[in-house]
Parts: structure tokens; sequence; C-alpha cells
């Protein structure tokens, strides 16, 4: 019963506080900051519990196919929506936008979709909520962000995704008879049809993680969404599009991904290089990592696309890492904008001297971004390029070595563009980190560090997840 | 003389008796009642007596089915369905003239309307080509005139334009009907699917004009052009009206005929072109509605799409498909009588509600109505979490499970380009710099209140039970 009613609580805490009337800032965040916590003990509350609160089921269709609300965490996705809780809640403790009230509602709006996305175990399920997630950011960048093509694309892109997510679903529910089968073993989806369908939803993933070519929505919106949104949004939102690879698109239809994985790699390696060079020439620093992200999610679908457990399991590291740093970094580039007022790479200089705390903040979360060791980013890494050089994908790992140079590369001209050299005489001083925005990165900042110097704690959590991909990926390896 | 009908012919038509009983009281108690009566008493004679006709209609449900009148009027499970979507779409369209009132034409214009559906839950019923006939002419000649009674000059190019193409498409479909009369010999419908008529002439010529008639009342492409202006031009609670009790009476029609009168063999030959229209009215529809500056334009290029995704899941001709149809249908009915609610919460006798312009930064102003709206064309672009999403889901599984999943691409691809324009609207009322321009709006409607609020929740929960009823089969006898 818990399952459901993590998908409820942010929603309706959402909903009751855009009906509300006051706009008093501090009590709307401490409001979200209290349901976002809320959000991440029930998580844990369902990892642990006994099956009756793992799961629920209430029959929603019999007819043309079995479809159920059925939600339960899979050791696939308790990472997700761990990381998807301690976000959100990073995120509203650093709003700093007009309106908060509004903002934060919308903030746990996403999160209550996006927990029904990764709580799905029914197709349809999954298909509704992936639909429903694109809502909060649509209205936010219509009410917030700078440019209004910029949530015309990014709705028509993700929509766009969504209904061939739509007609695949319905395609499968037909002929498989169920969409009740996230997480199910032994579903194999063969046939004439299957190809189309796995089609469909693989548009789907690939618009949203996303990949060249169909990134175009998301340099876009990563810099006109506010600095909490966007984090919440390139930290698991992006990721939704992975887990449904994994969890769809391996797990339901092997073979069919298996046969197109030659495309799958070819367009993860042209992500990877295209991202990391692109990062390196953006003056805006939130395309920076715009594009870094890019090409760090393009490293996890070649490794998801090479089908080796030691990959996948790699893949799995590399989303949470992945999602941590990138939270922690469109954080960060918030607080520097709302100190310096600008986003360019060309303006900024000097800002560490004044604000020390910040630059440790970006420092720790930019190596953590470019693969130093001991830090989350590494592990998942250098797993992946294993993984994918033992699959046989030897080709695909040397052109994946370049991008990882060049992160280091980007990432410190990142780094060194707002922090250091002489401080810029025009733009406003203003003080470090207050004690509340501190709250908002520690979580991140020190999940980067506990991860990166005890990368076990992921493998011990729960070995179930590493087994059942592992079984799918040998299952179909052979 | 002994009267051929007996008893059960008449019980059979008792809802359509009470509408139309209840539309004379009306314009009785206009007769009677003094100078200066309130719009609300027409309106409450005319919910109440829907509401007993809706009742008496429903208790008729889980009876077994009943040819009625030789034949002619056909009782059970299908049509008791449309008579209730008929009766609710009178219902919520009668509620909106509590704030655009037709001035002292009010109690007429309410009487007309409930005349009108009386024709229309005749088509519901229809089993033969005269009932047919009988209630679209009734259902037509009553919304010509209410076309006309609003004061505007749009109004009467509307009644006449309505009037003329309407004719048309009446003198195809009765065309068609004499031509099936001369290759059967007998006007009902049943008589229609005997295996020896597949090779007559007569028949496919018959058919074809019957159902371009049909194509032109349903306003698809190529027959579609003469909907948005006479939605532009009617008064917003016959807009309401038209655009949903209208085509569900000849979506009705249309289904029996396709479903129970074509000789085996000739239906999917003869309907493919049917299809082809359905797909290019789903792309067609969606695109016109890309430009439109009128709520009521809007709706009409939407309601073009919308006939399209429904005649999709009719393309296979199953049980199951007339079943999401009609689900489809129902939700249809209520996002769109809901967007129309809303429209009229914001509208005065001049429905400034209509306009696209007046809902600039209405998130701000009025932020329940503007939520409200959203989720009615977040309903209609088939968004989660409305009823259609899953009416959507239904309808692209049906054509697939029927081999018509080409009708599918073409709902995808509609679909996408339709959020567009919902979006735009959306849009408008939340855009940041959208605030200002505010106008007289009527602080308070209570019945369009209620009826939008009714929506929503009815939106809301056919996305989570499924509703669709199971005994709509046979619909001959």
């Amino acid at each position: 019963m818990l399952a459901p009613l993590l998908v409820l609580v942010p929603i309706a805490a959402g909903l009751v506080m855009l009906l509300l009337r006051s706009e008093n800032a501090t009590l709307a965040k401490a409001i979200g900051a209290i349901v976002a916590a809320a959000t991440f003990v029930l998580a844990l509350l369902v990892q642990n519990g006994s099956s009756e609160l793992r799961e629920f089921s209430f029959r929603w269709l019999s007819r043309p196919f079995e479809s159920s609300f059925h939600f339960g965490v899979t050791s696939i996705s308790i990472w997700l929506v761990l990381l998807l809780t301690v976000c959100t809640f990073c995120a509203v403790l650093a709003t700093n936008v007009s309106r908060t009230r509004a903002f934060v509602a919308q903030l746990l709006l996403l999160e209550g979709s996006m927990l029904g996305l990764f709580l799905a175990r029914d197709l349809l399920v999954f298909a509704l909520f992936w639909d429903l997630m694109l809502l909060p950011v649509f209205f936010v960048l219509i009410g917030w962000g700078q440019h209004h093509a910029t949530a015309w694309r990014y709705l028509l892109y993700n929509f766009a995704g969504g209904l061939t997510l739509l007609l695949a679903t319905a395609a499968f529910g037909v002929l498989y008879g169920s969409t009740d089968v996230i997480g199910r073993g032994g579903v194999n989806l063969i046939g004439s049809w299957a190809p189309w369908i796995f089609a469909g939803f693989a548009f789907a993933f690939l618009v949203k993680t996303p990949v060249w070519p169909l990134h175009t929505w998301m340099p876009l919106t990563y810099a006109d969404t506010p600095a909490p949104m966007v984090a919440v949004v390139s930290a698991v939102q992006s990721k939704a599009g992975l887990y449904g690879l994994i969890a769809i698109g391996m797990a339901l239809m092997p073979d069919s991904l298996r046969a197109s994985a030659m495309f799958f790699v070819v367009l993860g390696v042209i992500s990877l290089l295209y991202g990391a060079f692109t990062a390196l020439v953006q003056s805006d620093c939130k395309r920076v990592v715009a594009y870094s992200s890019l090409s760090h999610l393009g490293l996890i679908v070649v490794a998801i696309a090479s089908f080796n457990p030691i990959a996948l399991q790699g893949a799995l590291i590399y989303m949470v890492g992945h999602g941590l740093f990138s939270a922690a970094l469109f954080l960060i580039l918030g607080f520097v904008e709302s100190r310096e007022d600008t986003r360019s790479l060309t303006r900024l200089g000097g800002l560490g001297a004044q604000n020390p705390r910040l630059a440790g903040a970006l420092c720790i979360a930019s190596l953590a971004a470019l693969g130093l060791p001991g830090l989350a980013g590494f592990v998942g890494e250098i797993i992946i390029l294993t993984g994918v050089f033992q699959a046989g994908w030897i080709w695909a790992v040397v052109l994946a070595l370049i991008p990882i140079v060049l992160a280091a590369a980007y990432m410190l001209r990142l780094f060194q563009g707002i922090m250091n050299g002489p401080q810029v005489a025009d733009l406003p001083v203003r003080p470090d980190l207050s004690w509340i925005e501190g709250l908002a990165l520690a979580p991140l900042v020190l999940a980067l560090v506990f991860v990166g110097v005890n990368p076990h704690v992921l493998t011990t959590f729960d070995t179930r997840a590493y087994n059942a991909v592992a079984s799918i990926a040998q299952g179909t390896a052979r | 003389m002994n009267s051929p009908f007996t008893g059960a012919d008449w019980v059979s038509v008792a809802p359509l008796s009470i509408v139309a009983v209840s539309a004379l009281v009306v314009l009785l108690a206009d007769l009677l009642a003094p100078k200066n009566m309130s719009r609300y008493v027409p309106i409450g004679i005319a919910l109440a007596g829907l509401i007993v006709a809706a009742i008496d209609c429903a208790a008729s449900y889980h009876g077994h089915d009943y040819a009625a009148f030789g034949g002619a009027f056909i009782v059970g499970g299908f049509s008791v369905v449309f008579q209730e979507i008929i009766l609710i779409c009178a219902a919520g369209s009668v509620v909106l003239y509590g704030t655009i009132g037709a001035g002292e034409r009010t109690p007429g214009a309410i009487a007309l309307l409930l005349w009108s559906t009386c024709g229309a839950m005749l088509m519901a019923g229809a089993g033969n080509l005269m009932t047919i006939f009988l209630g679209l002419e009734l259902l037509s000649l009553a919304l010509y005139c209410l076309c006309g009674l609003a004061e505007r000059r749009t109004a009467r190019e509307a009644a006449l334009k309505y009037l003329i193409l309407s004719s048309t498409a009446s003198g195809f479909l009765l065309y068609g009907m004499a031509l099936l009369f001369g290759a059967t010999g007998s006007v009902a419908l049943a008589d229609l699917v005997s295996p020896a008529l597949a090779s007559n002439p007569l028949l496919w010529l018959g058919a074809g004009m019957f159902l371009i008639g049909i194509a032109f009342k349903l306003s698809l492409v190529p027959f579609h052009t003469w909907s948005p202006d006479v939605y532009e031009g009617a008064p917003l609670p016959v807009t309401a009206f038209m655009s949903v009790a209208t085509k569900a009476a000849t979506l009705a029609v249309f289904a029996r005929f396709i479903y129970a009168a074509l000789p085996p063999g000739v239906d999917q030959r003869l309907l493919l072109p049917v299809w082809i229209i359905a797909a290019i009215s789903m792309i067609a529809g969606n695109v016109g509605m890309l430009a439109q500056r009128d709520l009521k334009r809007l709706i009409a290029y939407s309601g073009i799409a919308q006939v399209g995704y429904i005649l999709t899941a009719l393309a296979g001709g199953t049980a199951l498909g007339l079943r999401y149809a009609i689900f489809y249908i129902a939700a249809y009915t209520f996002m769109n009588l809901g967007a129309f609610a809303v429209a009229a919460l914001l509208s005065g006798d001049a429905e400034q509600g209509s306009t696209l312009a007046n809902y600039r930064g209405l998130g701000h102003r009025r932020p329940v109505a503007a939520a409200l709206m959203t989720f009615f064309l977040l309903a209609m672009a088939g968004l989660p979490p409305t009823a259609g999403f899953l009416g959507k889901v239904l309808i692209l599984s049906t054509s697939v499970n029927t081999g018509y999943a080409w009708l599918g691409g073409f709902l995808i691809a509609g679909t996408a380009i339709s959020l567009y324009a919902y979006a735009k609207v959306i849009f408008a009322m939340y855009a940041r710099d959208a605030h200002g321009q505010a106008h007289d709006l009527r602080p308070l409607a209570p019945l369009a209140w209620i009826s939008a609020v009714a929506c929503f929740v009815l939106v809301l929960l056919m996305t989570f039970y499924p509703l669709t009823p199971s005994n709509v089969l046979p619909l001959v006898r």
C-alpha cells in the first residue's frame, strides 16, 4: 500500500499548494522540503518493507488487454526513486525564484509524476506518467522561462515521443494480452510486429535521454528552466529514457534490442563525442553542463546496448552518479547566476575569492563529472568501459576515451571561468552560500564522496538489481 | 379502428415524448408568466424534463431489445446509451443559457433545443430509413432557427450557411435512401443485409450517397467547410449542442448502418473511402486548429479530428470497437461541454468567452476557471490524467487488433499536431507577461460552474473506470 502513497503524496501536496493563497516563500519551501523528505523516508520503507507494503495492484482494464494500476519498486528502479527524492529535496531548498509557492508546487508535481513512472509495474501506467511528467516542466517553462520557443520545443519533442510510446504500449498490450509486465521475468515479445513496437518505445526513450540527433530540445530547456527544476530534470528525468531502455527495451524485448545494438552504440558514441566537443566551446555555463550530460548519457546508452552484465552494472551506478553530480552542478550554477546575474563564461570570473564554499562545492561536483577517482563519476565510467570492452565493442571503448579526456578540459574550463581569475569589476558582489543553500547541496556532495570512496554500497544494498539485469543480459548474450 | 401499435411501442418512445412535452411546458410558462420572467424558470423546466427522460430511458437499459413501431424505432443498450449521451448534452447546453441569454427569446430557444434533442434521440434509435430522416430533419430544422436567434450578423450568416449546406447533405442522404429502397423494396435497415444484394449496383450507389450525406453531417474532410463558420456564428449553447449531440446522433446512425445494415462482402470495400477520409480528417482538422482565434472555431476543427478518432475505433467492425467508440464519444461529450461551460463562465451576452484573446492571463485572474479549461484542453489532446488519454489508448489498441494500425498512425500524427493548438491556449492563459486585458466578466454563474465541475469530475473518473457498455449489440432486429 505504501507504493501508491509515494506517488499520491507529492501530487496531492503539489495540487494543494497550487490552491493556497499565501505567498510566503519560506513556508512554501519548508512544506516542499518536508514532503520531499517524507517521500525519501517512504521510499526507504517501501524498499525494506514486506511484500504487502512493496506492492499495490488495482485492476484498470480487462479488455482489450489486461492492465492494472500496479505499483512497486523493482530492484532497478529503487535507486532512481531514492535519487529523485533526494534531488527534489535539494531542489526545493535551493529554490530562489519569484512566485516560490507555485514553483515548489510544480517541483512536487514533477516528483510525484516521476515517482509514478519509476514505480509503475504496468506499461500503460508507465505511459500515463510518461506524458504526465511533461506538464510540470512545460508549466515552469511558460511561467518562468526566458524564451517561449523553448517550452514549445520541449513539449512537442517529448510529446511526440510520448505518442509513439503510447501506440507501442497499446500494440504490446494487444499482442501480449497484458501490460502488467514491468519487472516480470520471462517476457520476450517476438514476431513480425515486435521490431515496430520496439521502435516506438525506443524513439520515446531516445528523445527523452536524449541522444544525438534528437537532443535539440535539451540544451534550450536546460538553459531556460530555473536551476532547481533543471537539476531534477537532468538528474532524474533524463534517466527515465535509460530506465525504460533497461526495464522495457532490454527486459521485455531483448531480441529486438539485440538486433539493433549497433544502432544504439553508434548513436551513443556520436552523442558522447558531439556532446563533449560542443561543451568545450559553449559560453553559457548551463549549456556546458547540458552538453556534458549529452556526452555522459551517451556512454550509458552504449553500456546498455552492449548487453554485458558488467557494463549494465556500471550503467546503473553511473546513472546514480550522473544524477548526483549533474543535480549538484545545476544547483550550483543557479546559485552563481543568482549572485552574478549572468551565466556567461566570458563575463564571469574570480567568484571563488568571495565565495569559497560555493567554489568548493563546484570543485567537487565538476571533479566528479570529469571522472576523478574517489568520486561517484569514476566508478560508473570505469565499470562501463570494462564491460563494453569485454563485450567486444573495442572501437566504441577507444572512441569513448576521447570524451573522457575532453571532460577534464570542459569541466576545468567551467570551474576556472567562474571561480578563478581576476574579479570582474562590474559584476555584483554577494555573500557566500547561506546555510540553507549549503543544506541544499550537502546531501548531493556527501553522496558523491560517499559513493566514490565506497562504491560497494551500491552493489550490496540490493543485489537483486544486478542479478536481474545480469540474467537478462546473459540470457540473450549466448 | 384499432391502432396497429401496442402500448409497448408508445412506452419505448416515452423519453422522447417527455422531452417534447417539456418543450411545450416551457412555451406555456412563457405565455402565462409575467413579462420579466427569470431565465431560470425555462431552464429549470427543461432540466427537469431532461432528467425525468434520462431516468425513464435508463430504466430500459437492462431490458431485452425491442423493435417498436414495426422496427422503426429500436430500443436496446445501444440506443439507450446514445440517448443518454444526447440528453446529457442537451442538459449541458441548456444550462449555458443561464449566462448567455437570448433575451426575451430564451424560452423559445430552449424549446427549440429540446425538440432538436428529440430528433437526435430519434436518430439514436432509428431502425429504418424513414426514422433516420425524420430524426435528422427534426434535429436540423430546430438548429437552423437556433443558429439565427442571436442578434449578431454572423449568426444569420451561420443560419443560412447551415441551412443550405445541411440541406445539400440531406439531399444526398435522401437520394441514397431512395436508391437503397429501390434495391431492396424495404425501408428497414435489417432488410439490407441480404447477401443477394452484394452485387446490386443500386445498393452500392445508394449506400455511397447515404455515406456522403453522413460525412457531410459529421463534417468530415472534404465536407467540413461549413462547420467552423456555423459554430462561430451560432450562440454558445447551440454550438455546444451541435458539437456533441449532432455528432453523437449521426455517429449512432453511422454505426448502426455499417455494423448492421451492409450485406457481407460489401462492407470493407465500400467503407474504405470512409476510413481514408477519416484519416485525412484527423490531419486536416488538427492542422486547421492551428490558426484559430476563436474557441468555437477551434472546437469545430477539433471536432472534425475527433470524429476521425471515433471512426478509427469503428473501422474494424468489432463489438469492442463499438464500445470504445461509445466510450470516446462520452468522454468527448464531457470534455466539450466542460470547455463550453468554462467559456460561458467568462461570458456575458456578448460571448466574450469564445474569443481566445480573452484567455490571455486568465491563469492569473481566474486560476480555477483557467485550471478547468486547461484540464479540458488536455483531455482533448489526450494527455493524462483524462478520459481522452484512456480513450486514445483503447482506440489505438482496437486499431492494432483489427488490422487498421495505419489509422492508429494517423491518430498519433494528428494528436501530435493538435497538442500545439491546445497548448497555445494554455500558454496564453499562463504566460508570465500575459497580465491585464481585464474585461467585464460575469462574477457568478452557478449553473455553468456546476456543469464545468461535474464535467471535470466525470472526465477524471472515466480515466480510472473505463465504463464501456457491454450490451450494445445487436443493432437491428
